[in-house]
């Protein structure tokens, strides 16, 4: 039996172009028309969410996420469709809300809990646990205006997971905090889960999501891309939008063009050279689908393809890659010497692709410099660290690689 | 406003009070002497007042003192239901747009905050009750009625003030002007003959005008409410709740986009 059942979910906004907000406004301007904007964030969603299911959300920003959890929750009214709910909803889609900076820690627990439904004899006996948990039991009759920003989370954060909530909505602000403080909101969410609490979970941590979510809901400008099982929907998360992803990352291309090159010249001059006996036209990556991309996620397969014309005919060409990571460190590089690969000559455009198996990044930024040299290593053409692709965590190990170990006891 | 409605309010009776109780120890900056001070405006008024009309204007009013302040008491307490029910919409964006109540628990719990504050104020009027030995007549049991119409209409005014003033933010000015006006115009420091006789009957279409007569009546006069009074005020608190959730339930569900 589902708990949430969303039916033809449409969510339209009015903005108006000038906005009238008194009165006097509205009266002068009675007869000027009022002109406004339609923005449409949500169209035709339809999904059931089961009782006990740990339900992901995804999607970028502006994608409609916050504004459908808002509708669940109530906040908001749908412009139509129906949304229907089975049991006791509660939202965290800020901590700490109604929190009084006037007033002791104590009290606010207090008025916090009742917000978050918690009945009086709750608050009462455990208000000194989550004190504790909070590690502000020194500070119960301190206002909290004298509190830091950051005790003031683990104060609302400590209070909230005391509820006991039947369906819990949870927007990503809860990843604000500090890793340590990420881990504890993890580790409620997990106990949760087991609780059999229904969870739906709006993240950009895919790791999370991938992790957690049992089912996966993809929005895209408002529209259902996706639903179903999360590792296919973050698929098509991550590979999914090509449009999106050859124009970032054809913005990389150093076009040919000589008015382009000449214009960009100043800026490119510290990132390419060479003497352009064969020129690099273009460097695309493809993923796992044969689809253009320039997001992974980490241990896919992947293919970095060169494009390159060589404008006459050239002997023995060197091609190479290095790869490194956002702040510039080299993390690796390769070439087709190195491979001892044997290119007889080249002439005219082509192409040369160089295969990763299992990409072993972990999550991040990775910058890659690809050049075509001579084997007396002169550059034909060299693009420093023109390129770039992401790669969105799989797993749960930190870093920027991975080394393949296990544990042994 | 249905069964349904109430018995959901009732079931978030917990929040209400909570609400209204920490709104009304903010308000006396939870202090001793922030309770001290916020008794000294009333006394400070009756003072004013009492010097002005009873020396200077030279008013015959049998207990003026207590006249005065019951008077002061309840329009008191509109303004501040009005005031600080009008502003429990547009003051609290975080709960409007992060978490889901039913909406008017928050102008209800600000009324509630008004009530404690008038309750609290009351105090110095039973003192002076007992100081000046005022007796008290059976009279005093309608008391109640006619205090919890006024509770009523606030509701009812701060209702359709709270909705409005999501749309329009002028209202809070144009509210402040016109309770200006009615403090003149409701016989608080005067009684309700100092109106001219075709005026009078304007005076009296104003229920708070009637609320104050009929509480002076049974509480310092010991005598009865006038039976016309007392349906014009029940009458006029049924009306001004139905039309204040009427206004309230028709803008609120654009209150989490407009705030």
């Amino acid at each position: 039996m589902p708990v949430i059942e969303v039916e033809n979910l449409e969510k339209s906004f009015r903005i108006p172009h000038e906005k009238k907000t008194t009165l006097f406004e509205a009266l002068t301007g009675i007869f000027k028309p009022e002109s406004y904007e339609v923005f449409h964030a949500l169209h035709n969603i339809n999904f059931d969410v089961e009782e006990g299911e740990f339900f992901g959300i995804i999607g970028e920003n502006g994608s409609g996420k916050s504004t459908l959890l808002k509708i669940i929750a109530g906040i908001l009214y749908p412009s139509s469709g129906k949304v229907h709910i089975r049991g006791k909803i509660t939202p965290f889609l800020e901590l700490g809300v109604g929190f009084q900076s006037d007033m002791t820690a104590v009290e606010n627990i207090k008025t916090y809990g009742t917000i978050m439904g918690m009945s009086k004899s709750d608050i009462k006996s455990r208000t000194d646990d989550i004190l504790e948990f909070a590690g502000l039991e020194k500070f119960r009759d301190t206002k909290l205006k004298n509190f830091s920003s950051g005790m003031q989370v683990r104060l609302a954060f400590s209070t909230a997971i005391q509820t006991d909530p039947e369906i819990l909505l949870m927007d990503e602000v809860l990843a604000v905090g500090d890793m340590d403080f990420q881990q504890k909101c993890l580790d409620v969410l997990n106990s949760y889960r087991k609780e059999g609490v229904t969870i739906v979970f709006v993240s950009h941590d895919l790791g999370s999501v991938r992790r957690f979510c049992d089912r996966t809901l993809l929005l895209h400008k408002g529209e259902q891309i996706a639903l179903g099982n999360t590792a296919e929907v973050i698929d098509k998360y991550v590979y999914g939008e090509q449009e999106k992803n050859i124009s970032e990352a054809t913005h990389n291309v150093v076009e040919s063009d000589p008015a382009i090159l000449a214009e960009d010249q100043t800026s490119l001059n510290n990132s390419r050279w060479g003497d352009q006996k064969v020129e690099i036209l273009n460097v695309e990556f493809y993923d796992k689908f044969g689809n253009l991309s320039n997001r992974f996620n980490s241990f896919d397969v992947m293919t970095i393809r060169i494009l390159y014309n060589a404008h006459k005919k050239v002997l023995d060409p060197i091609f190479g890659i290095a790869l490194y990571s956002e702040k510039g460190e080299n993390l690796f590089g390769t070439n087709t010497e190195l491979r001892d690969i044997m290119i007889d000559h080249i002439e005219g455009k082509g192409h040369i692709d160089l295969k990763i198996e299992s990409i072993p990044m972990l999550s991040g930024r990775f910058l890659l410099t690809v050049a075509i040299h001579s084997r007396t290593h002169d550059p034909y053409d060299w693009h420093d660290k023109l390129y770039h692709l992401d790669v969105i965590p799989t797993g749960r190990d930190a870093g920027l690689f991975d080394v393949p170990c296990k544990w042994i006891i | 406003m249905s069964i349904k409605h109430i018995a959901n309010l009732y079931a978030y009776r917990q929040l209400i009070w909570q609400l209204a109780w920490s709104e009304f120890k903010l308000r006396y900056k939870n202090s001793v002497l922030g309770y001290f001070w916020s008794l000294l405006e009333p006394l400070l008024m009756l003072t004013v007042l009492y010097y002005v009309f009873s020396h200077l204007m030279r008013l015959q009013i049998e207990n003026y003192q207590l006249f005065l302040l019951l008077g002061i008491i309840i329009w008191n307490f509109l303004s501040r239901a009005t005031g600080i029910g009008m502003n429990s919409i547009v003051g609290k964006p975080s709960l409007i747009k992060k978490i889901y109540f039913p909406r008017d628990i928050f102008v209800i719990s600000s009324c509630l905050t008004a009530l404690l504050m008038s309750v609290f104020e009351s105090i110095v009027f039973a003192l002076f009750m007992i100081y000046f030995k005022v007796p008290l007549s059976i009279y005093v049991l309608q008391a109640p009625v006619i205090l919890i119409c006024l509770l009523i209409l606030s509701v009812g005014l701060s209702l359709a003030l709270a909705a409005l003033n999501v749309i329009y933010r002028d209202v809070q000015f144009i509210w402040a002007v016109l309770l200006q006006a009615g403090y003149f115009a409701t016989p608080i420091m005067y009684t309700i003959e100092i109106f001219p006789a075709d005026l009078r009957s304007i005076a009296l279409l104003n229920p708070i005008a009637r609320v104050i007569i009929a509480a002076r009546d049974t509480i310092i006069y010991s005598s009865p409410v006038q039976t016309n009074d007392l349906v014009f005020m029940i009458v006029a608190a049924v009306v001004f709740l139905f039309a204040g959730y009427f206004i309230f339930n028709r803008i609120e569900p654009r209150f989490a986009e407009e705030i």
